[in-house]
């Protein structure tokens, strides 16, 4: 039982990264038909943009929350900023072509990201202060719980809260709801398409690099390859919850992430990653639009 | 269009070709063992292109995951030929059949998909082949196989650089051959009418699933040649030759070089294997650079660098008669309907379909006899195009049977209704937009034609005969629709007026007992429309039962042998045009709608 | 029919691309007595492995940089042509062949296992290039019968037998688990290691991990549910990292050893106070080697960081082609290698040291290290008797 309970606190852990993730995935999809491969890369330049802001702050003697708030901030506007620029310049001029020229340019932009960093930050790992958060926890059922861990997974469950009530209840998101259903109906009605889907990138990028800085605060090491994999859970993950589906990619990524656990626990490790997909595949044959259903930003 | 050939196009499309393969069989000769092996690594990768572009270029399936089926035929080539000591042209076949196999395993239950979902079951599919073959024993582990013996042919090995590019130039030879008759057969004609518009095209006869599986397993083929290759080349792989990386590097040439173009997909290996070789002197730079190219090119050329032909050649132009024997006479169109027995032509009873808490058709029932043309009318939202789609097959009714000349359609999908001998076309028109106008309605054969996938690939007499039959029945009926001089354009290039009569010979062309037409006047104007009801009575007159809908009553009166009237999911009267003019509530459902413009207008005056 | 052999233009267009590189390739090829000697490195630069890479080339140009200061190699200077093999099979027979083309003389370095083998292969076949492998310590590459394949590194079958002495006599283990990270090199050391525990009477338990997860919290539950003594670690200094911070987080007390793979700063900077005990088993590193003092500093001046794992190995692999060249007097390359096989005694940066028959080091020289106070600092060594002693 302890154990178990275990694998699930981490597994959440986890899995609550991915979904910060996923969910950009789900939004840029749900509003352009994009799979946004470049998305992972997003997250990866957050984590660099905090670590430089964390670097800086304790030169200048900052308090660490200080240090913390503002890693958060500053990683999630200059992303934010960052993925509207790479929808300006790569995407949209290609929106009324082929949907593949795009999946290119967004695995172009993915490389160009990547050696980028790898250019700036050299190809070796850099660290966050590893004690700048402290390691204690508590006993839950005899499994071991990390404060750190706690604030991390209730910072996420925030910030997609957030996330939610906006498209649900500000002007912005309703015409994110909109545009999701109908492009061009939603351009008659007078909608600014342009304006909401850049609107689109910067949450979803701000969203990834707020989960870029928590990760690099959590494992401590970032590396300008670290989007790659997260990219590639975090598409598996707004899949899985039904692409285009604001609390699926939620769910898909936590799913993800305890699966990824109790597969590591109970089987192997080595085998996590089959497990995963083989699982995901189940699923969809059955469910073929992915647990809650595809396109529903509009359904929540 | 990718380059403007002028006067030139003649001689370059007759020498051209030779000139390449010319040059590329010199190559060697001014090429120092580096560039040889860079050519290696662009022919390998154009065989993986040739077979992906099948998939995504043709059938328009994206795949994530196409390293798997390569990562299959290596190792078949690989274990077979060090434990089972076996020759390198011996493990062929086995390496084929493995990732057919394979093609099946992750085709079958997962086709019925859409793209974006497709997509990333394929790239499970290609990590757990790669985790897979990682983890187990006997296929080395992360060591993979070493020491796999070169090919060889009568004692010569093909161990030096040369021979092992010429063997490459073969290989190529061989998969572009066979993935060009491919493409130029029933099934690649299937295949671009999926991408284009899979609901359409198994509307017109197409049994999408089976389609795709195909394109699914021929991919799958040709990546697990090029596999068998690359394992006997290098004579050693491992796992790591085959990652997530690699298919997107695949997946790269033929979007890069331009789907569904031979040229483009050569071209495109050229550039994703060459370009970042020539890039070698900028060290770390190198993939930066590489990928601002990648983005620049789909930026400045989205269709690709060698986008497929936008235009075909006319196959009836002049000349035609040489190849294809004299054009069929018009009447060769015409059926008999002797063999379709006595019963009604379609009998629809009982049919009920409901969406949501909204009964869109109740209770409906209606017969249409043999030969006659007979009209579905109603208001907007009248439950018509319903109908039709449960007719069809598209919409599954919630009950209710539906009888063609006595024969149950109840439970079919759209290509097996089609197959029974019902066609139909769209209210809003779904052609197969970049496709040629011939080739739409050699698709709308389809169900009719016997060439088998085997005959496909080969190109078989049975196969040519039926090739140059079904052009010259295509000719007729875009002769008896007036579209012969357009059959070489893009369909997306025609007007509306012949966008609508080209959907109505495609579906004529799967020889149909019964032509469903959704709307064909729509948007057309008077003089139009009067032109397409003249059609309608000669298609009828080929034999072919017609209904269609119309909220035109005009038009209809004019045309129709029997009126069937449809209000809010109800049959509200079902007559002659006369006996339908004098119906109170037909005239009630029309005109008891004020705030609908179009249908107050509808109305005869 | 218009665009029927049209693909054959496509192929044109491909062709000019490759004619065009054989030209630039050609010119450069030109050799005379006074142009450099050029040492080939093919090792990844992009990629996961892009670091390690990059800190091979450094080692390799530092010693350039030393031989050139003392008027290189037969009155020529040494030139260091890296390039980027990616770790994948085909990209690194073609980086091999674009060393070939550009007239290397010799060749040292290599990372991965999955691709040293592709390029061994392309040397050997292409006149018996001279290979000096630094990193690869895999069994298999000079067991190939190849007699131009060499290494300054020792192999796996040598540090598993090491590891598993001083699991067993030193830190007195009863029950340990082994855990690889499914890479060529960690499996290769998990199985010497497994085997040489053997024949101490202990059955380790082995397990895998997938590398690049960030979170490894499960499996280290999974092992701490056997209750072992040891759990040695074969694979890279990344995981080792996330590893040792991740188990002091969940409070479990059983001791690390890692494999010379994890002999990295980045492991401190990851762990932070998590590190502190931690053990590894490893070659003696620069750092800890008297003779490799200057280096360590030189190498942190020109490079802002401490040198990694293998730039050491690569240092000396460099020096030992030089070395050989000088005594063969000759840039042939059937002269360098019996020069190569011949040298005795070579003092390099990590030893004093000769190749054997089939071209590994010998003696190679383990040596184990402790984390104290976020430091590496050297621990215990073998003593000509067989018994565990204090590193002096």
């Amino acid at each position: 039982m302890s154990v178990f309970v275990q694998y699930l606190v981490n597994g959440l852990t986890i899995g609550s990264f991915y979904a910060l993730v996923a969910l950009g995935y789900t939004m840029i999809y749900g509003i352009i038909r994009l799979i946004n491969f470049a998305h992972g890369d997003l997250f990866m330049v957050g984590a660099f943009a905090g670590w430089l802001v964390v670097a800086a702050g304790a030169g200048m003697h900052l308090p660490v929350a200080m240090q913390l708030l503002l890693a958060l901030l500053v990683a999630m506007v200059v992303v934010g900023l960052l993925a509207m620029g790479m929808e300006r310049v790569a995407y949209q001029p290609l929106l009324k072509s082929s949907r593949l020229a795009i999946l290119i340019t967004a695995l172009g932009v993915s490389l160009a990201l990547e050696n980028g960093a790898m250019i700036a930050f050299g190809a070796g790992f850099d660290t966050y202060p590893a004690n700048i958060l402290p390691l204690s926890g508590f006993h839950l059922f005899g499994a071991q719980v990390g404060y750190v861990q706690v604030a991390m997974f209730g910072l996420a469950i925030l910030l997609m809260a957030g996330l939610y009530l906006f498209v649900q209840f500000t002007p912005v998101g309703t015409a994110m709801r909109a545009l999701s259903f109908d492009q061009d109906a939603a351009r008659l009605m007078g909608i600014n398409v342009e304006g909401v889907v850049l609107i689109t990138f910067l949450l979803g990028g701000s969203l990834a690099a707020a989960s870029g800085v928590m990760m690099g605060l959590y494992y401590t090491q970032i590396n300008f390859m670290m989007g790659f994999l997260m990219g590639l859970r975090a598409f598996t993950a707004a899949v899985l919850g039904g692409i285009g589906n604001i609390p699926g990619a939620m769910v898909g990524g936590l799913l993800i992430g305890v699966l990824q656990s109790l597969s590591a626990g109970y089987i192997s490790s080595q085998w996590q990653d089959v497990i995963v997909f083989a699982v995901l595949i189940l699923v969809l044959v059955f469910k073929p639009t992915g647990l809650f259903g595809e396109r529903v930003v509009e359904r929540m | 269009m990718a380059i403007r050939l002028g006067a030139w196009r003649p001689l370059v499309t007759r020498w051209g070709p030779l000139l390449v393969l010319a040059l590329a069989l010199i190559f060697p000769l001014g090429a120092d063992s580096y560039w040889l092996t860079v050519g290696i690594g662009i022919l390998t990768f154009a065989m993986l292109g040739l077979g992906l572009n099948l998939v995504v270029g043709y059938a328009g399936l994206l795949d994530l995951g196409y390293a798997a089926f390569y990562a299959i035929g290596a190792y078949t080539t690989a274990l077979l030929s060090t434990v089972g000591h076996m020759t390198f042209w011996e493990t062929l076949p086995f390496a084929v059949a493995c990732s057919a196999i394979a093609g099946v395993i992750v085709g079958y239950p997962t086709l019925r998909l859409r793209s974006d979902y497709l997509a990333i079951v394929t790239l499970g599919f290609g990590e757990i082949v790669r985790i897979t073959a990682t983890n187990l024993g006997f296929t080395g582990g992360p060591n993979g196989i070493y020491a796999i013996p070169s090919p060889s042919i009568m004692g010569y090995q093909f161990f030096s650089q040369d021979s092992q590019y010429y063997l490459a130039v073969a290989f190529l030879l061989v998969v572009l051959f066979f993935t060009r008759q491919l493409a130029h057969s029933r099934l690649g004609r299937a295949w671009l009418s999926l991408r284009e518009d899979e609901s359409a095209s198994e509307a017109v006869g197409v049994p999408s699933v089976r389609v795709k599986l195909w394109a699914y397993v021929f991919g799958a083929i040709f990546g697990g040649l090029a596999g068998a290759f690359f394992a006997a080349r290098l004579t050693a792989i491992s796992p790591d030759s085959f990652t997530y990386t690699q298919s997107i590097n695949i997946l790269m040439v033929v979007v890069l070089g331009g789907m569904a173009s031979f040229p483009g997909v050569i071209l495109g290996a050229a550039v994703v294997v060459g370009l970042p070789e020539v890039l070698r002197f900028m060290q770390l730079w190198r993939l930066f650079v590489f990928a601002i190219g990648l983005i620049a090119l789909m930026l400045l050329r989205p269709q690709g660098i060698w986008p497929a032909a936008s235009r075909k050649e006319n196959p009836f132009g002049p000349g035609s008669e040489r190849k294809l024997g004299p054009p069929l006479p018009l009447e060769a169109l015409g059926r008999s309907r002797d063999s379709d027995g006595e019963e009604a032509a379609l009998d629809v009873s009982g049919l009920r379909r409901r969406f949501g808490g909204v009964l869109a058709v109740d209770d409906v029932a209606f017969t249409v006899r043999p030969g006659e043309i007979c009209s579905i009318i109603g208001p907007n939202g009248a439950g018509k195009t319903t109908v039709f789609n449960c007719i069809t097959g598209v919409t599954r009714p919630d009950g209710g049977e539906v009888r063609l000349h006595g024969r149950a359609l109840h439970g079919q999908t759209p290509h097996q209704v089609v197959g029974a001998g019902l066609s139909r076309t769209f209210q809003g028109i779904r052609l197969f937009k970049s496709m040629a106008v011939y080739e739409n309605v050699l698709v709308g054969m389809y169900p009719h034609q016997k060439a088998n996938v085997v005959d496909s690939l080969l190109h078989t007499g049975r196969q040519r005969r039926e090739e140059r039959d079904s052009l010259l029945r295509c000719q007729a009926l875009l002769r008896f629709c007036g579209l012969e001089e357009l059959a070489g354009h893009r369909a997306s290039e025609l007007s509306y007026g012949d966008q609508r009569r080209l959907e109505i010979a495609r579906a004529l062309a799967a020889q149909p007992k019964v032509l469903l037409l959704d709307e064909p006047a729509a948007g057309m104007n008077p003089s139009e429309k009067q032109a397409l009801m003249g059609l309608v009575r000669r298609i009828r007159d080929l034999g072919v039962t017609v209904v269609l809908i119309d909220h035109d009553m005009n038009l209809v009166m004019g045309v129709s042998d029997h009126v069937v009237v449809l209000d809010r999911g109800r049959k509200i009267a079902d007559g002659t045009p006369q006996e339908i003019l004098a119906d109170e509530r037909v005239v009630a459902a029309y005109l008891g709608r004020d705030e609908d413009d179009e249908e107050v207008n509808a109305w005869p005056s | 029919m218009a665009r029927r052999y049209s693909w054959i233009l496509a192929a044109a267009g491909a062709m000019s691309l490759l004619v065009a590189g054989c030209g630039s390739a050609t010119t450069s090829s030109s050799s005379s007595s006074s142009a450099p000697i050029k040492i080939g490195v093919p090792v990844p630069l992009s990629g996961s492995y892009a670091s390690a890479g990059e800190d091979i080339v450094d080692g390799a140009k530092l010693a350039a940089a030393k031989i050139n200061g003392s008027g290189g190699v037969l009155g020529r200077k040494i030139q260091i042509v890296p390039v980027d093999d990616a770790c994948d099979a085909q990209t690194a027979t073609q980086a091999a062949q674009n060393l070939v083309s550009q007239n290397v003389t010799a060749v040292a370095g290599g990372y991965c296992s999955s691709a040293s083998l592709p390029e061994l292969q392309v040397f050997h076949s292409q006149g018996d290039l001279p290979f000096v492998l630094d990193a690869s310590t895999n069994p298999q590459l000079t067991e190939l019968g190849y007699n131009d394949v060499f290494r300054t590194i020792g192999r796996d079958d040598e540090q598993g037998p090491f590891a598993a002495n001083f699991i067993a006599n030193f830190l007195h283990a009863k029950k340990v688990v082994v855990m690889d990270d499914n890479s060529t090199y960690a499996v290769g050391l998990q199985q010497d290691t497994v085997k040489a525990l053997k024949t101490y009477g202990i059955t380790a338990t082995v397990q895998h991990l997938t590398p690049g997860q960030s979170d490894y919290t499960s499996v280290l539950t999974q092992i701490n549910q056997l209750h072992p003594d040891v759990l040695y670690y074969t694979g890279y200094f990344t995981e080792m990292g996330l590893l040792l911070k991740q188990a002091h987080q969940l409070g479990y007390k059983f001791q690390m050893v890692g494999g010379d793979a994890t002999n990295d700063p980045t492991v401190l900077s990851t762990a932070g106070s998590a590190a502190n005990g931690f053990m590894l088993t490893t070659a003696p590193l620069a750092q800890f080697l008297g003779t490799a003092k200057s280096y360590v500093t030189e190498y942190t001046q020109k490079y802002g960081h401490a040198p990694g794992p293998y730039s050491v190995y690569e240092y000396d692999a460099v020096s030992v082609l030089a070395q050989a060249i000088k005594n063969a007097d000759s840039t042939k390359a059937s002269k360098i290698n019996a020069a190569i096989g011949k040298i005795h005694d070579f003092k390099g940066l990590t030893g004093t040291f000769s190749f054997n028959k089939i071209g590994d080091r010998t003696p190679a020289v383990y040596i184990t290290l402790r984390v104290v106070n976020g430091n590496f600092t050297a621990y215990k060594e073998l003593n000509d008797a067989g018994q565990w002693v204090s590193v002096k």
